[in-house]
């Protein structure tokens, strides 16, 4: 199993210029400690306009920020949207091979769309059209990053002939993901030879269900870059203590904050009838449509809080739904103190990573699979 | 904390509909339904709503219209104003006002599920073109709304959040204010989305003119069943919906 950890940079109101600074000093202090524990992944997101829920909007200058910090922690570039209204697909290469570079080649590509109207309905991106122009980002950049020139005539974006540059250290180009919310991604992921980054915490047997038809369909998939990231993981929250039941009142604290804060995001789906969001993105199962309004989010099986134990017990039933890794939130809207994300880090890591560590995996290598 | 409202409800009180408690429950057969969503400015955003409901960002106004070729009370057309909201972490519409054209329907929407509903006269008219409604009242038009250029989709894709109606609720404790949850299930025949087209919106005749549309959103019509079902909980409008929610009705 690998273990990442997962960046959303939430502030909470009042924001001060010292919150926000604080915010991402304490994320920073955080993947310094997760590079030199031996965590495998920091991933940071990239949202625009969600008061409180995430601040984090250049994530390649954040990243950039943890890569200079760091020395071996692979630095997750996601979910990069690919929505051309947000950015053009010439500047994700760019910026994506600068951050490979200066990561000395550590960069991991993930690829997504946005969910929400917030979002989309502030750069007035059609959200019709996003699973289209995602599907054309991701077969542009290999080749971005692997021709000596590039050229293209499409639907979200055309440009004559020119060297997009810099090139990024991995060769043949940095491993990509794609984000899986809505029911479905997971087969576009397996189709395009991409890993499955799930982002929604399910029923084991609903992601076993997922995983399967992954694993199955990437067989025999047409790889939209040189290698196939054969990999699923998953995002958990976490929150380990020697006192089991302090560990999972702060973890069902960051969980519930942030199952609460991701609740009140407009949807797509919820304000504009589309085929295109056939779920609510983030968390749906949270927020079903009637029932009580005092009802509190609720938790789900498998939440990796509690001992040192507990929490093992919790990844072994995630690696038996054939996950290969897991990105831990552990920190959300600074409900929890610092210290104690941190002694969390550190006690996951001495008595609990240990019993997931297999030895390397061998580098990628062309046309193979990873 | 995401924002909360700060409505001082004490105003919207004075002429709240008075809600009596009861299992009642309401299927009408056959309704075209004109659903038109538009952005509206973030100014005092909290100021909108009661403190039991959150405010969504961005802010979204609804233009409901129910036009009911038949039910208990005769054929009737409803056009409802609300306000996108979150009440605890459910979706829902605060609804601000709405007009009727029918009497009797009137008196059985306010009366059992607390609907803030004036008289106006109302068009729902649908063509091959576009769908459009219009509001009047006094002569004066207050609303001319239109879905534009319809394209057939499911009715999956359609959602109608639960509203929240501020009232009064007469029970065995007295009369006291309450938002009242009104749940509603649609069962579709057909479904259509388009672009949104206001004409005409007069914000003070809804009873808010802070309500002013600025970024058009999404427009859809269906035609459905509609079932509102008995009311199952009502909140306290001054504290957050997760302390002040009550379970109401026979099994409460």
């Amino acid at each position: 199993m690998e273990f990442g950890i997962f960046m959303e940079l939430s502030v909470p109101r009042p924001w001060t210029p010292a919150s926000e600074r604080q915010v991402y000093a304490n994320a920073l202090e955080q993947v310094r400690l997760a590079d030199e524990l031996g965590f495998d992944y920091v991933w940071a997101v990239e949202h625009h306009f969600l008061e409180e829920y995430s601040h984090c909007s250049a994530p390649d200058l954040f990243l950039t920020a943890c890569a200079m910090q760091t020395s071996r922690i692979r630095i997750g570039h996601g979910i990069v949207p690919c929505v051309p209204q947000y950015q053009s697909p010439i500047r994700v290469a760019e910026r994506a091979a600068v951050l490979d570079i200066l990561s000395d080649g550590r960069l991991e590509m993930g690829t997504g769309r946005s969910a929400t109207w917030t979002e989309l309905g502030g750069f007035r991106a059609d959200p019709d059209e996003t699973k289209k122009t995602w599907d054309e980002f991701v077969r542009v950049l290999p080749k971005m990053w692997m021709q000596e020139r590039f050229s293209w005539e499409g639907r979200a974006f055309s440009m004559p002939e020119r060297a997009i540059l810099p090139k990024p250290v991995q060769k043949p180009h940095p491993p990509m993901w794609v984000a899986v919310t809505s029911p479905g991604t997971e087969i576009d992921a397996a189709d395009r030879g991409l890993g499955c980054l799930g982002l929604q915490p399910g029923g084991f047997s609903e992601s076993e269900k997922k995983v399967n038809s992954y694993r199955a369909r990437i067989e025999n998939c047409d790889p939209v870059g040189a290698f196939v990231n054969n990999k699923v993981h998953t995002v958990n929250f976490l929150s380990c203590a020697e006192d089991g039941d302090h560990a999972r009142r702060s973890g069902l604290k960051v969980a519930s904050m942030f199952s609460y804060m991701a609740s009140q995001l407009l949807s797509a789906k919820e304000v504009l009838p589309t085929h295109s969001y056939p779920s609510a993105g983030l968390l749906p199962a949270l927020r079903r449509e009637s029932g009580s309004p005092g009802d509190a989010a609720k938790s789900f099986k498998g939440v990796t809080m509690g001992t040192p134990d507990d929490v093992a017990g919790a990844i072994r039933q995630w690696e038996a739904v054939g996950f290969d890794g897991i990105n831990f939130i552990h920190q959300f809207m600074e409900v929890v103190p610092q210290q104690y994300v941190l002694d969390s880090m550190r006690l996951f890591a001495e008595e609990v990573m240990p019993q997931f560590k297999v030895a390397p995996k061998s580098e990628p290598v062309a046309a193979g699979v990873r | 904390m995401p924002l909360a409202g700060s409505l001082d409800i004490r105003s919207l009180l004075e002429d709240a509909p008075t809600v009596t408690m009861s299992d009642r429950e309401l299927h009408v057969d056959d309704v075209d339904i004109l659903q038109v969503l538009y952005e509206i400015g973030f100014a005092d955003l909290e100021s909108l709503l009661p403190p039991a409901l959150n405010p969504t960002i961005p802010p979204v106004i609804t233009f409901l219209a129910y036009r009911a070729r038949e039910s208990a009370f005769g054929p009737f057309s409803l056009v409802q104003l609300r306000l996108s909201a979150r009440a605890g972490v459910r979706p829902r519409a605060f609804l601000v006002s709405a007009f009727c054209d029918n009497p009797a329907a009137t008196e059985e929407l306010s009366t059992f599920w607390g609907y803030r509903i004036h008289p106006g006269g109302i068009q729902l008219r649908r063509f091959h073109d576009r769908v459009e409604c219009s509001v009047v009242v006094d002569r004066r038009p207050i609303l001319e709304v239109a879905l534009v250029d319809p394209q057939p989709i499911t009715g999956h894709d359609v959602q109608y959040p639960p509203g929240m109606h501020l009232a009064r609720v007469e029970d065995a404790q007295g009369v006291r204010p309450r938002l009242v949850q009104v749940d509603t299930e649609y069962e579709f025949r057909r479904a259509d989305r388009g672009r949104p087209e206001l004409l005409t919106f007069s914000p003070e005749a809804w009873g808010n003119d802070r309500l002013v549309p600025t970024e058009p959103v999404s427009a859809s019509f269906a035609a459905c069943t509609v079932d509102i079902g008995a009311l199952r909980y009502v909140c306290n409008p001054d504290l957050p919906a997760s302390e002040g929610t009550e379970r109401v009705g026979p099994s409460s």
